[in-house]
């Protein structure tokens, strides 16, 4: 009841507890939403270790591409998919609310906003697989 | 036949009763037109005087009720007990807030962040009366109308997580208030305005956790706001460092809006 924050009067100050962000499902979907970044991170760091690995010769991006063949590394691998998944899915929706683009006097619509993203994101990806298949 | 009842379990706070709060119960008569606030008066009225409680017009237009109804930020002047019938309702002061006395918690740390991001036209010359109205198309009243709706009630703050954590963030109401006139056509202030916003305990402290436009009683969507502040800022900065002559503010800065 110390008036801490420099307030006139003695009040009440309540904790905040450690675990906020198990309390409401709006909040646990907001922790999932980014600890599901880190496993993009995971990714990258893994995208970064097979180009060290390329740098230094045949033997060495030999060995690595036989450790990406293990079924711990595509069990791991899977699991990063999923969650990069998710991740990508909650901010296709959030940049819906983000984003708002005028043509002229109109507001272009949220669901053309995500139609687009998926869209990009088809075409990304149908450009990768491109250079994975037939390259 | 009985009057039907349900029970209204109300935090308590009275500093010169000990230093901390409790909470009482009371039994108030249920009817289905009846909102928490109806409840809270009933008890001020017939049961236990020494209930402390803002509210003034009963009609979710001026944000003096806000409370937490169930552990959600509501204005309870248009939460109905109906909604809640016939679990006990809990009725607790704002939470972030610091507790003076009750359900009544002390606001002066949001009106000082309100006042600090300068929540009014500036220009950089003032025109002269005789001038006229600064005019203004219904198209450019358009892109800032649903970041003024906002009746100050504070349910944001008490939402927001990132607010709980770090008391010093501006917080959601204030920065969409800021956005709201840089969006305005005949505001000049908006430089002036992102020295206060565009900083760590500003814009970049939100995490979109997006709690705040979910209670939002005036769906005013700060979250959205502080988002679009964030996409104003950075395109500026990145358009001032490929655009050689500088960047000419109307064609930039309103289209995020």
């Amino acid at each position: 009841m110390t008036p801490e924050n420099g307030s006139r009067y003695p009040v009440y100050v309540r904790k905040i507890r450690r675990t906020w962000w198990l309390r409401t499902g709006p909040f646990r979907r907001f922790a999932a939403r980014e600890i599901t970044s880190m496993f993009g991170a995971a990714f990258s760091a893994i995208m970064l270790l097979f180009l060290f690995a390329l740098s230094r010769g045949t033997v060495a991006y030999g060995s690595f591409l036989r450790w990406l063949q293990t079924p711990w590394s595509i069990a791991l691998s899977a699991i990063i998919l999923v969650a990069v998944l998710y991740h990508t899915a909650t901010w296709f929706r959030l940049t819906t609310r983000i984003l708002s683009i005028r043509l002229g006097r109109r507001t272009v619509s949220r669901g053309a906003i995500a139609a687009g993203l998926v869209l990009a994101w088809i075409a990304a990806s149908a450009l990768v697989a491109y250079f994975h298949v037939w390259f | 036949m009985g009057e039907t009842t349900m029970t209204l379990k109300v935090a308590r706070y009275r500093p010169e009763h000990g230093p901390s709060p409790y909470f009482d119960e009371y039994e108030v008569p249920y009817r289905e037109d009846m909102v928490v606030l109806d409840a809270l008066n009933h008890i001020k009225d017939n049961v236990d005087g020494s209930v402390a409680y803002r509210w003034s017009c009963r009609m979710g237009v001026c944000g003096s009720c806000g409370m937490m109804v169930n552990y959600v930020p509501r204005l309870t002047c248009s939460t109905f007990l109906r909604e809640f019938y016939p679990k006990p309702v809990v009725v607790e002061p704002l939470e972030n807030f610091p507790v003076i006395r009750d359900l009544v918690v002390d606001m002066s740390d949001f009106l000082d962040k309100l006042k600090d991001v300068k929540p009014w036209i500036i220009r950089a010359h003032e025109s002269p009366i005789r001038a006229g109205e600064y005019v203004q198309t219904p198209d450019e009243v358009d892109r800032y109308k649903q970041f003024s709706m906002c009746i100050n009630c504070m349910l944001c703050y008490s939402a927001c997580p990132v607010y709980a954590k770090d008391p010093k963030f501006i917080g959601p109401a204030a920065l969409a208030l800021a956005h709201r006139y840089n969006l305005d056509s005949r505001d000049e202030g908006r430089d002036e305005r992102l020295d206060i916003t565009a900083v760590d305990w500003g814009i970049w402290d939100c995490t979109f956790v997006g709690e705040c436009s979910v209670v939002c009683p005036k769906d005013v969507d700060p979250a959205a706001a502080i988002q679009r502040s964030k996409v104003a800022t950075t395109t500026k900065a990145m358009m001032s460092m490929v655009w050689p002559f500088g960047v000419e503010r109307d064609a930039e800065d309103r289209r995020d809006a």
